[in-house]
């Protein structure tokens, strides 16, 4: 039934119809060696969706991300950014490091272990990718970065090393830092399953306030109050399939799987 | 094994064994069997290990002292073994060679009482000097690994010894010796195979060991290559001795695991 | 002692400007031969990480034989068969013999030593950078050698500066071998200042303070760069037992 919503554009629920796809994922499989982690996963994000993955540990949702972004190279499946296809050769691999470059500098990715690089500051890790990679002004990389700093809290740390930020500061310098790239999508990986239960609070705040000025997210949280609240669309897998998934009041209200429900009463 | 034999392993050592075949047919090798050069090789391979096997254990006790005076002893004898240390890190071993060699030996000579002594025969030799150069060197660098080593050992160990009442000595050759020298163990091999490569310096000195003896071939018969590579196969011999010595060594330890 | 002091002076009779000399030629050595080591390292660490199996194997050989053969060996091995290979290869080609200056052969064959030791030391740090942080910079699209150049590299230089740091000092000793194969550095001008003059102590120790001096300046400026390498670690946790 996922691949029956994901082939039949406009038909995804909980979305406004008639926008751009920014994510398609059809019928992904991935597997390490002989392990199978994802058996045909079929996802869609529109422009502006926030689509949510839950499920257990172990499930393949930080698989299916990673993939989305090609850090895993797919065994099969199609990938389609913004509607370009990465073209990948008969092994799976992509064809063209090129357009792998420009369709990662596309997707602003936030890892669970924030992964700001140690042997730069704040700002000069906001700034690295667009001055040396993209090549912009750096005057203007800084004003950017600066502007991005004090919108998620920061702008007292731009010349800290992130060694002497607390946890959540440094995944909001992380955010901050993806949000640099202008990204088409936002791709977050429990980004607070990380931080001390008190620091979560800041963080789900700056992802709830770029969730409400419409922009493409794909999530993987353990947060289910805060998935139900931000998301447009849930995808619950379950050991490398999609076992349901739908609008959030329909699958937090009214599971139909047996594993969901579940799911929802350990987690809960 | 299975590894060993990838098929471009194979051609590897199919490469590697034509050389070496190359070598041996190409090459001038009679001087091998000849009575002469045999007893000079045979001394000379001799003579490097008893100077690795005396300079490593001397150095090693020297080092143990060391060790301990910089972590844990009171500073009259921290600071003199630190200098120590840091002099014979700091300056080339030839330097130190020929220093004790040219230096002691024309001092020697104009000391009676030493010169009268039952010593002076021996003294008179080179290869007391070398031995006290390698010894030192060892020391020098060994007591800076022992240092680490004693002061790696977690306090807790020691407090739990005080806390039952063991005496000072007690403490340090039944618990922080043993767990320093567990722990410098797979270092120490290393350490030893750079002692052997190390050795050859002394025949500067007219000390007659293996890479001596093959200067000698070398300069009689006018031949570059051939003594080289038989050196070469001594040594890389020796090492290979050393470094499964160490592992047998150490396999003979309990494993910590994690 | 005091009378032989003078024999220090820069200018003849004193040996100074000699040593002085000499000194220059044996840091232009270990220089040069620091500086080809690292080439080589970084070069040989990424062919062991990345490469195929070829390439790894040989490079396995290449670490193993350099590190287990006596540096005298390799040099003599080395400096007569690079002169040659390289002098059979000039008249091949149809020219002269020429003589590879004594610089030339002490940097090139010393860097072929250091090289194998700065692989394994360059192998090890880049092995020890956090995934995590070579992730995030593929993530946000950068290409593979920007990657290497502006995150790997300066990562791993504060893991590697205390192996390099010891490398550079076996640089600077190592050179003293040279005066076993007749090249004019600093300890054999040493030994060639004493034993015309026969106040052993007085030279030797005066070029074991020279090494001293390096040692101690090098250890120094190393520990400085390798401070300014890790300022983005974590702070020292205080109180640690
Ligand atoms: N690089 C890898 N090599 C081999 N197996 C892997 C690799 N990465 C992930 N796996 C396996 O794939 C499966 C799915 O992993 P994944 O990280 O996607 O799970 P997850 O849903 O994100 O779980 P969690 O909630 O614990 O993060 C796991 O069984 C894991 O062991
Ligand atoms: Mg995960």
């Amino acid at each position: 039934m996922s691949i029956a919503t994901a082939a039949a554009p406009g038909n995804v629920t909980g979305s406004v119809t008639g926008k751009a796809e920014a994510i398609r994922v059809e019928n992904l499989h991935k597997s390490f060696g002989p392990h199978e982690v994802l058996k045909g996963v079929s996802i869609s994000a529109k422009e502006g969706d926030v689509v949510t993955l839950i499920g257990g540990s172990g499930s393949g949702k930080s698989t299916l991300l990673r993939c989305v972004n090609f850090l895993e190279t797919p065994s099969s499946g199609r990938i389609l950014i913004g509607g370009e296809e990465v073209r990948c050769r008969g092994d799976g691999t992509p064809s063209d490091r090129r357009q792998i470059e420009r369709i990662r500098q596309s997707l602003g990715m936030v890892f669970q272990q924030f992964n700001l690089w140690t042997h730069k500051t704040v700002l000069e890790n906001l700034i690295e990718v667009p001055v040396h990679v993209l090549k912009k002004p750096k005057d203007e990389a800084v004003a950017t970065a600066r502007k991005l700093l004090d919108r998620v809290g920061l702008a007292a740390k731009e010349n800290a090393y992130p060694a002497f930020l607390s946890g959540g500061q440094q995944q909001r310098a992380a955010i901050a830092r993806a949000l640099c790239m202008e990204p088409r999508a936002m791709l977050f990986d429990e980004p607070t399953s990380a931080l001390d239960p008190e620091l979560v609070g800041e963080v789900l705040a700056v992802i709830r306030s770029l969730a409400d000025e419409g922009r493409t997210m794909l999530l993987v949280t353990h947060e289910m109050k805060f998935a139900r609240e931000v998301s447009d669309h849930i995808v619950y897998l379950y050991n490398g399939l999609i076992e349901e998934e739908g609008p959030p009041d329909q699958l937090f209200g009214a599971p139909q799987s047996a594993r969901l429900k579940q799911f929802l009463k350990s987690v809960s | 094994m299975k590894a060993l034999l990838q098929p471009h392993r194979i051609v590897m050592l199919l490469i590697a064994a034509g050389l070496v075949m190359w070598i041996c047919l190409a090459g001038r090798w009679d001087w091998l069997w000849e009575p002469k050069y045999q007893t000079l090789i045979l001394q000379g391979v001799w003579r490097t290990i008893w100077l690795l096997a005396l300079s490593v254990l001397i150095g090693f006790a020297l080092a143990v002292p060391l060790g301990l005076a910089q972590a844990s002893g009171p500073w009259y004898l921290a600071v003199p073994a630190r200098v120590f240390c840091t002099v014979i890190r700091g300056t080339p071993l030839l330097l130190q060679v020929w220093l004790l060699y040219y230096g002691l030996g024309s001092l020697f000579p104009g000391i009676p009482w030493i010169r009268e002594s039952d010593l002076w025969p021996i003294l008179r030799q080179a290869w007391p000097y070398a031995l006290l150069a390698l010894s030192l060197s060892y020391a020098g660098y060994e007591g800076e690994v022992m240092r680490g080593a004693f002061a790696s050992v977690p306090r807790g160990q020691i407090e739990a010894a005080r806390a039952m009442g063991m005496p000072r000595h007690k403490i340090l050759t039944r618990i922080s010796f043993p767990q320093a020298l567990q722990s410098v163990l797979p270092t120490l091999g290393g350490e030893t195979v750079l002692q052997l490569k190390a050795t050859p310096l002394v025949a500067t000195i007219t000390v007659l060991e293996i890479y001596a003896a093959s200067s000698r071939v070398r300069q009689d018969l006018l031949i570059t290559y051939e003594p080289l590579f038989f050196v070469a196969a001594v040594y890389l011999a020796l090492a290979g001795v050393i470094v499964l010595g160490f592992a047998w060594l150490e396999s003979r330890r309990p494993r910590r695991t994690a | 002692m005091e009378s032989t002091l003078g024999l220090l002076a820069l200018s003849p009779p004193g040996w100074g400007g000699t040593l002085l000399v000499a000194l220059w030629a044996s840091i232009r050595i270990a220089v040069g031969a620091f500086g080809i080591g690292l080439v080589i390292g970084l070069a040989g660490a990424y062919g062991k990480i990345y490469g195929g199996p070829i390439l790894r194997d040989c490079l396995g050989v290449y670490t193993t034989m350099v590190r287990a053969l006596p540096e005298l060996i390799l040099i003599l091995l080395l400096y007569f068969g690079l002169t040659d290979l390289m002098n059979r290869a000039l008249l091949v080609m149809g020219y002269e013999r020429i003589q590879i200056s004594g610089v030339v052969a002490g940097i090139i064959v010393l860097g072929v030593v250091q090289g194998a030791y700065a692989t394994e030391i360059l192998r090890g740090a880049i092995l020890a950078v956090p995934a995590g942080q070579i992730e995030a910079a593929k993530a946000m699209g950068m290409p593979a050698r920007k990657v290497a150049s502006r995150i790997t590299l300066p990562t791993m230089l504060g893991l590697a500066l205390p192996g390099l740091s010891n490398l550079w000092l076996i640089a600077t000793k190592d050179t003293a071998l040279m005066a076993i194969v007749g090249f004019n550095e600093l300890t054999l001008a040493t030994r060639q200042a004493a034993s015309t003059t026969k106040a052993f102590f007085t030279f030797f120790i005066a070029a074991g303070l020279i090494y001293l001096v390096i040692t101690l300046i090098s250890t120094w400026g190393f520990a400085r760069l390798e401070r300014w390498a890790r300022r983005g670690d974590p702070p020292r946790q205080a109180g640690g037992r």
